[in-house]
C-alpha cells in the first residue's frame, strides 16, 4: 500500500515536471501560436487581440499554473489550430498509439527473450556466425525503411493491407490491426535485435561468473544453471532495457505512423509542435510521461521480484 | 598466456578501422565536390561516378565519404554524452538510492517522455541556429535516459555484493568504491549499451534527417541521404542501396567490435 | 514470391518518364482529361475493390486547420472547403466571376453601391432556405466579426451591408475594382449556426460529413445543391504528410488523386495506372531578401543575385524542368497584369554579378543564410541548388531549414532573418495581392521593401477608378519590383497531379482550389 502511494506520488510529480518542463520549451522556442492561428495576412492588432483572447499576454507561470489548475479540474483546454477540445481529438489517437506500441512491446518480448537464449546456448555452432551477421543488419535498419520496404511487400506485391487507407476501428477493425501490426513490426525489428545483442551478453559474462564455473564444476548440469541462476541474474538489465524500451515506444511510433499513415499520437504531436498547439503537446507529453513512469514502476517490480536484494535496497 | 584474438573482434576492427579510414578520407578529399550539381541527374554507377548520382546530379560516393564522416561523428558524440551522463546518474541513483534515486530518476522519466523533436527544437533556438552541434547536443540528451536507467539497476545490484560491503568495512570512501570496485564490474553492461547506443544513435539521427531536423542541405549525413533516398527508388534505386549499406558497415563493425571485446573478456573476469 | 519482386523492381527502375514536351505555361488550361478506353489497363480486374461506388480518395499532405471559412488560415483548408463553401460570387476556372450564391449583381453608377440579388431557393446543407438575413449575417461575420481571426483586410472598403426584400446592399466608403474578387471568399453561411467549427455548413455542392483530425476528412454530394450538382457520391481526403505514403496509397489503390506532387513522387507511378496533369501553382516561388538588412540593403548586391542566379538552372536541377521562370511578382495566370518582358530581365552573367558586388564594396562575396520551412521539401531544394549557383560569384550561403512555427514568427511576423524561400500566391483571384505587400508601410511586407516610387505608384493604382490605368499602373509596380532588384523572383511551381486513370474532369483554377465537383469517372 505505502509502495503504491509513493507511486503515484511519483508518478504525479513526473507528471508536473514534465509539462513544466514543456511549457518552459515552448516559452524559449520562437514561434507564437496567435501567428500560426491568423496565418499570414494578420495585423499587429489582431496579433495582439487574439494573444489577449487566448491569455498568451499574462505572465509565464500565471499562464503555466491556470493550465495545471485546468488539468486537476479535468479540463485540459481547447486546441488552438482546430479549435476544439483537446481530449476529443487525442483520445482516438491514444488508442491507436496504445495498441501500435503494445504489439510492438509484445513482439519484443515474446521475440528477444527466447531467441537471445537459445542464440547464447547455440554460440559456436556453424550458423553462429550467420546469426550475428543477421542480428547486426536488423539493427542497422532505420524503421522508416523498413515501413516503405513493408508497404512494398506486403501492401503492394501481396495485398495483405493498403497503405495509405487506415479505416479506423469502428469501421474495420481487422484491416486497421493488419497496419497497425506492420508498423508493430518495423518498430520492433531493430529492438528486438539490440535485445537480443543485450540479453546474450549479459547471459555470457555471467556464466563467467566464478558462482557459474564453481556450480558447474560441482557437476551440475550447464544447463539447468543457465536456466535457474544466470538467467535470473541477467533479467535484470534486461528487464530495465525493456522498461526504457516499452517507455520510448510511443514517441518512436512517429516515423512509422507517418509511413503507414496511422493516425497515432506521435504523428499528432510533431505537428501540433510545428503549429505551436499548446495544449495538445502539453496533454500528449502528459500522457507520454504517465505511461513512461508506468513502463519504469513494471520494470522496477519486476525486477524487485526477480532480485529482492533490490527491494531492500530500496528501503534502507 | 597469449590469447588468440576473437575472430569477432577481428573482423570488427578490420570494419571499423576500413570506415575510420573513410571517415578521415572524407574529411581531406572526396573524388569530387561533394555539393557540386554538374554530373547529371541520376546516372548509373559507372567508373567516373562508381556509386552513381543523385537527385541534383551529385556524385554518390563523395557525399558517401562526407556523409559517413558527419554521421560517425554524430553518433560517437551522442553516445559520449549519454553514456558519461547516463553512468554518472546511473550510479549516484543505483548506489545511493533514497531521496537522490527519486529526484534524478523522475527527472529522468520527465527526459524520456519529454518530445525528442520539442527538445531539438529547444536547442537549435537556445545555442542558436545553424550550429552544427546542436543535433549532436539533441540526440546526446535524448540518449541519457536510457543509459542511466540500465546503469542504475547494474550499481544497485552490485552495491549488494560482499566485495562492496568489504571495501566498506576497510573504509573505503563511496567515490572510491564506485569507481575502483564497480565501474568495472559494470562493464558488462555497458560495452553492449554502448554499442547499442551507437547503433541507436545511427538510427535516431537518421529518423531525426526524415523528421527535416537533422544535418542542414547541402551538407549530408548517412541518415539524411538515406531519407532522402527512399524517395527515389524508383529513378536511382543505387542511391539508397549504397547510402544503406554504408549505414549497415558502419555500424556491423562497432557492433561487432563489442560482441568481440565481450567473447575476448570470457574467462578473465 | 521472389520472381514478383524482382520483376516489380525492375519494372520500376525501368520506368519511363511519364510525359514529355509540356513545356506550356499551364495558365489555367484545364488538364485533358485522360481517355482510358484505348488503353484499358492491364491492372484493371486487381482494382477492383477501387470501382465499387461512385467515391475518390484524395491524398492531402498536410492536414487541415479550422474549418470555420472565417478561421481557416491554411492554404490546404481553403483548397478542399472551396467545395463546402460558397460566397454571393464564385471564380470559374477561366479566372471570371460569376454569380453565386447571388443571382445578379448590379453595381450603382458611382461605383460605391453593389447589389446582389439573391438566387431563388438556394439550401444550406442544413436544409433551410438561404435568406437575406443569412447573408448580412456572413458578411458582418467577416467583415466585422467580433473573432478577430475572422476579418479580412480587403473588405475594409465596407461601409454598410444592408438586407432588402430578397437582395442585399452593400455601400463602400471608395469604389474598389477589386471588391467583387474580395467578396467571393465571404462565404454565406446559416445565421447563428455555431458549430461551423465541428460541422461546417454552406452552399457548395459537396456536404461536410465527418473528420479525423490528422486522419481524415469525407465530403457527401449535396442532392438539393441550386447548380450543377457534383458526379461523385462522397470524396474522402486522407492527410499522409510523407510523400513516400502519398505515393505508396496511390499505388496501392488507397487513393486516387494527389496533387502537388514532386517529380520524384510522379517518376514512381505506373503510367498505365495513372496520369499526371501539369498545371500551376499560381505562386510567385523566390529568394526573398531582407531589404532592410545588410548586405542586401544595396541595390547593388540585390541586383548581382539576380545577376548569379540562372531561373532555368534552379527549374532544371530541383524541378526536372517543370515550372515557369518569372522575373517580378506576378504569375502568367493572371495575364492582364503579366509583364512577360520582365522574366529575362536579369540574364545570367557572372561577370556583372562580381563587378556588381565589388561596386558595393563585397569584392570577395559574402557569407549569407537562407532560412527555409523544412516542411516544403520544393523549397529547400530550391535553397540547396542557390548554394551551388551563389559560390559560383563568392557568395558562402548556409541553408538553415526551421519548422513552420518558428518561420512564421521568426521570419515573416518578427522579419528576422536575412534571406528566404517562399512562395507567395493571391488567395482571391487579385493582382493586388501580390504587390500591395512591397508598399513600404504594409503589415505584411516581410522583406522590408521600401521605395518611394513604389508606394507612389502604389497608391494612385489602388485609387485608379479606370481599369485599364489600373492595369498600367500595375505593370509599372512589377517593373520597379524587377528593376529593383527587390527579391530574387525565381518561378511559378508546377502544380503536379497524379490522376488514376478513368477519374476525369480535373479542373485547374487560377486559385489554390481543388474542385471535386467536376471529377468523375468514366463509365
Amino acid at each position: 500500500m505505502k509502495y503504491v502511494l509513493k507511486r503515484l506520488g511519483l508518478l504525479l510529480v513526473t507528471m508536473i515536471l514534465v509539462s513544466f518542463l514543456t511549457f518552459l520549451a515552448f516559452q524559449l522556442v520562437s514561434g507564437d501560436p496567435a501567428v500560426t492561428m491568423l496565418g499570414t495576412d494578420a495585423t499587429a492588432a489582431q496579433l495582439q487581440t487574439l494573444r489577449h483572447e487566448l491569455g498568451l499576454d499574462l505572465p509565464f507561470l500565471t499562464r503555466y499554473f491556470r493550465w495545471l489548475g485546468g488539468f486537476f479540474t479535468g479540463n485540459l483546454g481547447v486546441s488552438y489550430s482546430y479549435r476544439q477540445p483537446v481530449w476529443n481529438l487525442v483520445s482516438s489517437k491514444l488508442t491507436i498509439s496504445l495498441c501500435l506500441s503494445l504489439m510492438s512491446f509484445v513482439l519484443i518480448a515474446v521475440i528477444s527473450i527466447p531467441a537471445g537464449i537459445f542464440s547464447y546456448s547455440r554460440t559456436g555452432g556453424p550458423l553462429s556466425w550467420l546469426r550475428t551477421v543477421f542480428n547486426q543488419l536488423c539493427m542497422a535498419v532505420p524503421p522508416f525503411f523498413t515501413g516503405i520496404l513493408f508497404s512494398w511487400c506486403f501492401g503492394i506485391l501481396l495485398k495483405i493491407f493498403t497503405p495509405g487507407d487506415f479505416p479506423g476501428f469502428d469501421s474495420d477493425f481487422a484491416e486497421s490491426m493488419r497496419h497497425i501490426f506492420f508498423g508493430a513490426v518495423c518498430l520492433a525489428i531493430p529492438r528486438i535485435a539490440m535485445t537480443i545483442r543485450m540479453l546474450r551478453s549479459t547471459v555470457v559474462s555471467e556464466m563467467n561468473k566464478a558462482y557459474v564455473r564453481t556450480a558447474i564444476s560441482r557437476g551440475n548440469d550447464r544447463r539447468s544453471v543457465l536456466m535457474r541462476h544466470v538467467l535470473k541474474n541477467s533479467m535484470l538489465s534486461v528487464v530495465s532495457f525493456l522498461g526504457q524500451t516499452l517507455a520510448e515506444l510511443v514517441g518512436a511510433g512517429i516515423v512509422v505512423e507517418q509511413v503507414l499513415g496511422i493516425p497515432g499520437l506521435g504523428r499528432f504531436l510533431v505537428a501540433s509542435i510545428s503549429h505551436r498547439d499548446y495544449p495538445v503537446v502539453q496533454t500528449i507529453v502528459v500522457i507520454l510521461a504517465f505511461w513512461v513512469v508506468l513502463a519504469g514502476t513494471a520494470a522496477d517490480l519486476i525486477n524487485q521480484a526477480i532480485d529482492p536484494r533490490l527491494r531492500q535496497g530500496s528501503r534502507s | 598466456m597469449k590469447k588468440k584474438i576473437n575472430p569477432y573482434l577481428l573482423a570488427g576492427l578490420i570494419i571499423t578501422g576500413f570506415m575510420l579510414l573513410v571517415t578521415i578520407i572524407g574529411v581531406f578529399w572526396t573524388p569530387y565536390v561533394p555539393t557540386a550539381m554538374k554530373y547529371g541527374k541520376f546516372q548509373m554507377p559507372s567508373a567516373a561516378h562508381i556509386f552513381g548520382t543523385d537527385n541534383f546530379g551529385r556524385d554518390i560516393f563523395s557525399r558517401v565519404l562526407k556523409g559517413t564522416a558527419t554521421t560517425f561523428s554524430i553518433a560517437l558524440l551522442t553516445v559520449s554524452i549519454g553514456a558519461v551522463a547516463g553512468t554518472l546518474i546511473g550510479a549516484v541513483t543505483g548506489y545511493f538510492g533514497g531521496f537522490i534515486d527519486d529526484v534524478l530518476m523522475r527527472l529522468n522519466d520527465a527526459l524520456t517522455a519529454f518530445p525528442s523533436f520539442l527538445l531539438a527544437l529547444l536547442i537549435v533556438s537556445l545555442v542558436g541556429p545553424g550550429k552544427k552541434y546542436s543535433v549532436v547536443l539533441a540526440l546526446g540528451i535524448v540518449f541519457i535516459p536510457s543509459f542511466a536507467r540500465v546503469m542504475r539497476t547494474e550499481f544497485a545490484s552490485l552495491r549488494g555484493r560482499n566485495f562492496v560491503t568489504q571495501a566498506r568495512l576497510m573504509g573505503a570512501r563511496n567515490g572510491r568504491i564506485l569507481l575502483v570496485h564497480l565501474l568495472p564490474n559494470t562493464i558488462r553492461v555497458l560495452l553492449p549499451a554502448l554499442t547499442i547506443g551507437f547503433n541507436n544513435a545511427v538510427l535516431a539521427e537518421a529518423s531525426m534527417s526524415f523528421l527535416g531536423i537533422g544535418v542542414t542541405p547541402p551538407d549530408a549525413s548517412l541518415g539524411y541521404m538515406l531519407s532522402e533516398a527512399q524517395g527515389m527508388l524508383a529513378s536511382g534505386p543505387w542511391y539508397a542501396i549504397f547510402t544503406g549499406l554504408t549505414i549497415v558497415l558502419l555500424v556491423f563493425g562497432v557492433g561487432l567490435i563489442g560482441e568481440g571485446l565481450q567473447a575476448q573478456n570470457r574467462g578473465v573476469d | 514470391m521472389k520472381k514478383r519482386i524482382l520483376a516489380v523492381s525492375l519494372a520500376l527502375v525501368m520506368i519511363v518518364m511519364l510525359f514529355t514536351g509540356c513545356g506550356s505555361n499551364g495558365t489555367q488550361t484545364a488538364a485533358p482529361s485522360p481517355s482510358p478506353e484505348e488503353e484499358a489497363p492491364s491492372a484493371a480486374p486487381e482494382k477492383s475493390e477501387r470501382a465499387s461506388g461512385n467515391e475518390v480518395s484524395i491524398g492531402i499532405a498536410q492536414d487541415f486547420d479550422s474549418l470555420d471559412p472565417d478561421h481557416m488560415t491554411a492554404a490546404g483548408t481553403k483548397e478542399v472547403l472551396f467545395n463546402v463553401f460558397e460566397g454571393l460570387v464564385k471564380p470559374t476556372a477561366a479566372g471570371d466571376i460569376v454569380p453565386a450564391v447571388a443571382s445578379s449583381v448590379e453595381k450603382s453608377e458611382d461605383g460605391l453601391q453593389y447589389t446582389f440579388t439573391l438566387r431563388e431557393g438556394v439550401k444550406f446543407h442544413n436544409g433551410e432556405t438561404v435568406t437575406a438575413d443569412d447573408v448580412v449575417y456572413s458578411i458582418e461575420r467577416r467583415w466585422n466579426g467580433e473573432d478577430t481571426a475572422a476579418q479580412l483586410p480587403a473588405l475594409g472598403v465596407i461601409e454598410s451591408v444592408e438586407a432588402g426584400d430578397n437582395s442585399v446592399t452593400i455601400t463602400l466608403t471608395e469604389p474598389s475594382n477589386e471588391f467583387l474578387a474580395s467578396i467571393m471568399t465571404a462565404y454565406i453561411l446559416p445565421k447563428d449556426y455555431a458549430d461551423q467549427e465541428t460541422s461546417p455548413c454552406g452552399t457548395g455542392p459537396y456536404k461536410f460529413v465527418s473528420r479525423e483530425v490528422q486522419d481524415n476528412l469525407v465530403l457527401e454530394r449535396f442532392a438539393d445543391y441550386w447548380g450543377e450538382p457534383g458526379h461523385l457520391d462522397k470524396v474522402t481526403f486522407r492527410i499522409l504528410e510523407n510523400a513516400e505514403g502519398l505515393v505508396l496509397g496511390l499505388q496501392s489503390g488507397a487513393l486516387d488523386l494527389v496533387a502537388h506532387m514532386t517529380t520524384d513522387q510522379t517518376m514512381q507511378l505506373d503510367e498505365k495506372e495513372f496520369t499526371i496533369a501539369e498545371g500551376s501553382m499560381n505562386l510567385v516561388q523566390a529568394l526573398y531578401l531582407n531589404n532592410a538588412e545588410k548586405p542586401f540593403d544595396d541595390v547593388r548586391v540585390r541586383q548581382a543575385l539576380c545577376y548569379a542566379v540562372d531561373k532555368q538552372a534552379v527549374i532544371d536541377l530541383a524541378f526536372d524542368g517543370y515550372g515557369t521562370p518569372l522575373g517580378t511578382s506576378m504569375f502568367p495566370s493572371f495575364s492582364k497584369y503579366y509583364d512577360d518582358s520582365l522574366t529575362d530581365y536579369y540574364q545570367q552573367d557572372l561577370a556583372k554579378a562580381k563587378e556588381l558586388l565589388a561596386e558595393a564594396g563585397y569584392p570577395d562575396g559574402f557569407d549569407m543564410t537562407i532560412t527555409v520551412p523544412s516542411n516544403y521539401t520544393p523549397h529547400v531544394n530550391t535553397a540547396t541548388v542557390l548554394v551551388e549557383l551563389l559560390r559560383e560569384v563568392g557568395i558562402n550561403v548556409t541553408v538553415q531549414p526551421v519548422d513552420w512555427g518558428t518561420w512564421l514568427q521568426d521570419v515573416y511576423t518578427d522579419r528576422k532573418f536575412q534571406s528566404t524561400i517562399t512562395g507567395l500566391t493571391s488567395d482571391n483571384m487579385t493582382a493586388r495581392k501580390l504587390l500591395d505587400r512591397f508598399a513600404s508601410t504594409a503589415h505584411n511586407n516581410f522583406t522590408n521593401y521600401s521605395n518611394e516610387e513604389y508606394d507612389e505608384i502604389f497608391a494612385q493604382a489602388i485609387a485608379a477608378t479606370d481599369d485599364a490605368e489600373q492595369v498600367g499602373l500595375y505593370k509599372q509596380l512589377e517593373k520597379n519590383l524587377t528593376e529593383n532588384a527587390a527579391n530574387v523572383y525565381l518561378q511559378d511551381m508546377a502544380d503536379l497531379v497524379a490522376v488514376r486513370n478513368g477519374l476525369q474532369g480535373l479542373t485547374f483554377y487560377p486559385l489554390y482550389v481543388l474542385d471535386v465537383s467536376a471529377l468523375s469517372w468514366a463509365a
